[in-house]
């Protein structure tokens, strides 16, 4: 049979075995999509119930951690000197001021936010002076509400959601007031993810 | 001592042997040329701005031997290089104020480049290497100040992570690949990328983008690394202060090449915008540059929206870099006061400076034609009365003064640096180094200027080459004498090139590396 033109729309006998020799060709290939996993190297680490560790070393306890006051505590914790300096583990952990329940004797009146802040990634920290009293980034000027974590001025405020609202880690207190990290999830539904927000049905907007 | 060299020795054998061997070689199918007089630097700054790249490599590379990019030990290593190691400080100032210098070198090449018309004429493809190179350069100086882990090396980081974070649908993943889960990451990659990545990157563009006529002015080179030396030694660069993560850093900025983009994040503005898009939009449109020029003439008189849209550029860039340092001194103003550049005001001004600078273009086309015409004129009339044109040039005796002169203070300087160097001053000594390098320069420069004067016949002059209008290197002289007049500033040159001084030889396989190079010169001659 001698090869007929392509009429139009039609693929020639020709072409279509090209075709399928290319898609052969780039399909041979494939298997090593997989060996990209080499690069993203993710905080894996198993998440547990751990104990609120000031820079002390003390845990945090309800009844002598002073009102409207902030450390910056590390979670997960992984015993690796370099790895525990990471910014992404640093969480600010907060005791309100009393006009925001602050004085209350459980682990409502505390909060542990993401330190890295959602614009640019710098650390931003908790001032509790008069008139303050909120979360502010040293670079661009986020600040962050202590008691939702939702940026309410500067660049972060501005971000579409998620990434206008801080991850945040959900603690509880024993009886004695010690208190302690909730095993995280971390998805942008949950606890948020470090870096690029927390989305939270009525606070995103 | 003048003597040449009549019959070879083994040495000299071995040296020809060499010599003839390196035809084989891609360096003789470059054009080297080792003027013997004085050249605009405006038409090698190319060359200049790898001058400082070797500079950069050679400090870089000792800089390895004590530099640990590990999350809590960067900064430290770092102190330690700039405070214990013996001449650890001198190799991180080279190293850091060479950098600048290399942004600076490229950005000025590539300004000159743009306003001379000169990525016309078959150099679109060494334009668009160039734009890329450019760019890694920065890339490259930029990952380079971010590894010392001070508080503004981690502003840069988080920037530099946040905003690959921010590009849409596939950011995430980029930034996990390329720069790893978090900072204890990022600082080693950022590192790999400084030392090696972006390197061979470079290394790679270069040889595409490396013209073939290059042009190594000796002096030239010696005053760029001596300028480098002393801006080392009077601006000693910082330490900064450790990053704390427990402690979060003041107000910082970055370095002047990023503080532009530095503006425009300010501005509040989407991320993604303003700190990928803009940028690219940037550099595309450079790039692009050759392909919408379609002025049929090179200069920049003759080109006058080209021209206008490079002084827009220009102006726009000094106005955000200087705006990206200003930060309000006034403390009692909140940061987001302080900081945040009210958008409006920053694109209002952006798009006046648009009109404002083609009417400078405007004004400045009309001021050079101007002056042109008056030149002619005076040409004419100069013409008319029979005269013939005069160049102001410096009387012999003068040249003489001077020289004596810069040789004591050459002596004097090498004497105060070996004082310096013995008792510890480490500013000084750097500074000193570098008046040495730079007086060198002034040195060599006048002694081949007044060998040439001294060589130029008096009667015969048709015409006055014209020096610094093109980038040409025209020999003035018969190629044989010009070689000499090279030669005799550098008596090592004899040593290690023996063939060199063998008088009347022609072609590569024989001739004379300078009687070579300066034959050669005439082929730029376009």
């Amino acid at each position: 049979m001698t090869q007929q033109p392509s009429e139009k729309g039609k693929v020639s006998r020709r072409d279509f075995l090209k075709l399928l020799a290319a898609a052969g060709t780039v399909m041979s290939f494939t298997p090593f999509i997989d060996w990209g996993k080499f690069m993203p190297n993710p905080i894996g680490g198993n998440l547990q119930r751990a104990p609120v560790i000031l820079p002390d070393g003390s845990q945090a306890n309800a009844k002598t951690f002073p009102v409207n006051s902030s450390q910056a505590i590390r979670y997960p914790e992984t015993g690796d000197r370099v790895l525990d300096e990471e910014p992404f583990r640093r969480w600010q952990f907060i005791r309100l001021p009393p006009e925001y329940g602050g004085d209350k004797q459980d682990s409502s009146a505390f909060r542990a936010y993401s330190m890295v802040c959602l614009h640019l990634w710098c650390l931003w920290k908790y001032w509790p002076e008069e008139g303050r009293k909120r979360g502010e980034c040293p670079c661009h000027g986020s600040m962050y509400d202590p008691r939702t974590g939702k940026a309410f001025a500067g660049p972060a405020s501005l971000q579409s959601p998620p990434s206008n609202v801080l991850p945040r880690l959900d603690l509880e207190a024993d009886q004695n007031g010690n208190l302690f990290i909730v095993p995280p999830l971390f998805s942008a539904n949950a606890n948020g993810i470090v870096g690029y927000g927390r989305l939270v049905k009525g606070l995103n907007v | 001592m003048g003597t040449t060299l009549q019959e070879d020795n083994g040495l000299t054998k071995f040296f020809k042997w060499l010599w003839n061997g390196l035809e084989r070689t891609m360096f003789l199918g470059l054009k080297f040329t080792f003027p013997s007089r004085f050249v605009s630097p405006m038409g090698f700054l190319g060359m200049l701005t790898f001058i400082t790249f070797i500079i950069l490599g050679i400090t870089g590379a000792l800089l390895m031997f004590y530099y640990e990019p590990i999350l809590d030990r960067a900064w430290d290593s770092v102190e330690r290089i700039n405070d214990v190691i013996p001449y650890g400080f001198h190799m991180r100032n080279i190293h850091y104020h060479a950098s600048n210098a290399m942004v600076f070198l490229a950005l000025a090449h590539m300004y000159y480049q743009y306003f001379s018309g000169r990525y016309k004429i078959r150099n679109e493809v060494l334009w668009v290497t160039g734009v890329i190179l450019g760019t890694v350069t920065i890339l490259e100086a930029f990952t380079g100040y971010d590894i010392l882990y001070n508080e503004r090396a981690e502003l840069a980081i988080s920037i530099a992570a946040s905003l690959t974070n921010s590009i849409p649908v596939l950011g995430p993943d980029i930034r996990e690949t390329v720069f790893g889960a978090g900072f204890a990451d990022f600082v080693l990659r950022f590192y790999a990328l400084h030392v090696f990545i972006l390197p061979i990157v470079m290394l790679g563009l270069m040889a595409v983008h490396f013209p073939r006529f290059l042009v190594f002015d000796v002096p030239m080179v010696m005053a760029i690394s001596g300028a480098i030396f002393v801006t080392g030694g009077v601006f000693p660069v910082e330490l900064g202060f450790k990053f704390e993560p427990a402690s979060p850093p003041g107000v910082t900025v970055p370095e002047w090449y990023l503080t532009g983009l530095y503006a425009y994040l300010r501005s509040q503005y989407d991320k993604f915008v303003t700190g990928v898009l803009w940028p690219g939009l940037f550099i595309g449109s450079l790039a692009l540059i050759p392909f919408i020029d379609r002025y049929k003439k090179f200069s920049w008189k003759d080109r006058p929206l080209v021209t206008a849209i490079g002084i827009t550029s220009l102006a726009q860039i000094i106005v955000t870099t200087y705006w990206g340092f200003y930060i309000d001194p006034d403390i009692s103003k909140s940061l987001t006061e302080r900081l945040v550049i009210d958008p409006i005001l920053l694109y209002v001004v952006m798009l006046l400076l648009v009109p404002l600078s083609f009417g400078f273009t405007y004004m400045l086309i009309k001021l050079a034609r101007h002056a042109e015409m008056m030149n002619k004129m005076e040409a004419a009339k100069r013409k008319a009365s029979g005269e013939t044109r005069k160049s102001i040039s410096l009387p012999e005796n003068w040249t003489w003064i001077l020289i004596v002169v810069l040789l004591i203070f050459q002596v004097y300087l090498n004497l105060s640096a070996y004082y310096a160097a013995t008792a510890g001053f480490r500013n000084v000594e750097l500074f000193l180094v570098g008046l040495v390098l730079v007086t060198f320069a002034g040195i060599f420069h006048i002694y081949r200027y007044a060998n040439q004067q001294a060589k130029i016949p008096k009667p015969a002059s048709p015409k006055p080459p014209a020096a610094t209008k093109e980038v040409v290197v025209k020999p003035v002289m018969q190629p044989a004498a010009a070689a000499e007049v090279a030669q005799k500033p550098v008596p090592q040159t004899r040593v290690v090139n023996p063939s060199a001084s063998l008088p009347g030889s022609t072609g590569p396989a024989t001739g004379s590396m300078d009687s070579q190079t300066m034959a050669d010169s005439r082929h730029l001659k376009k």
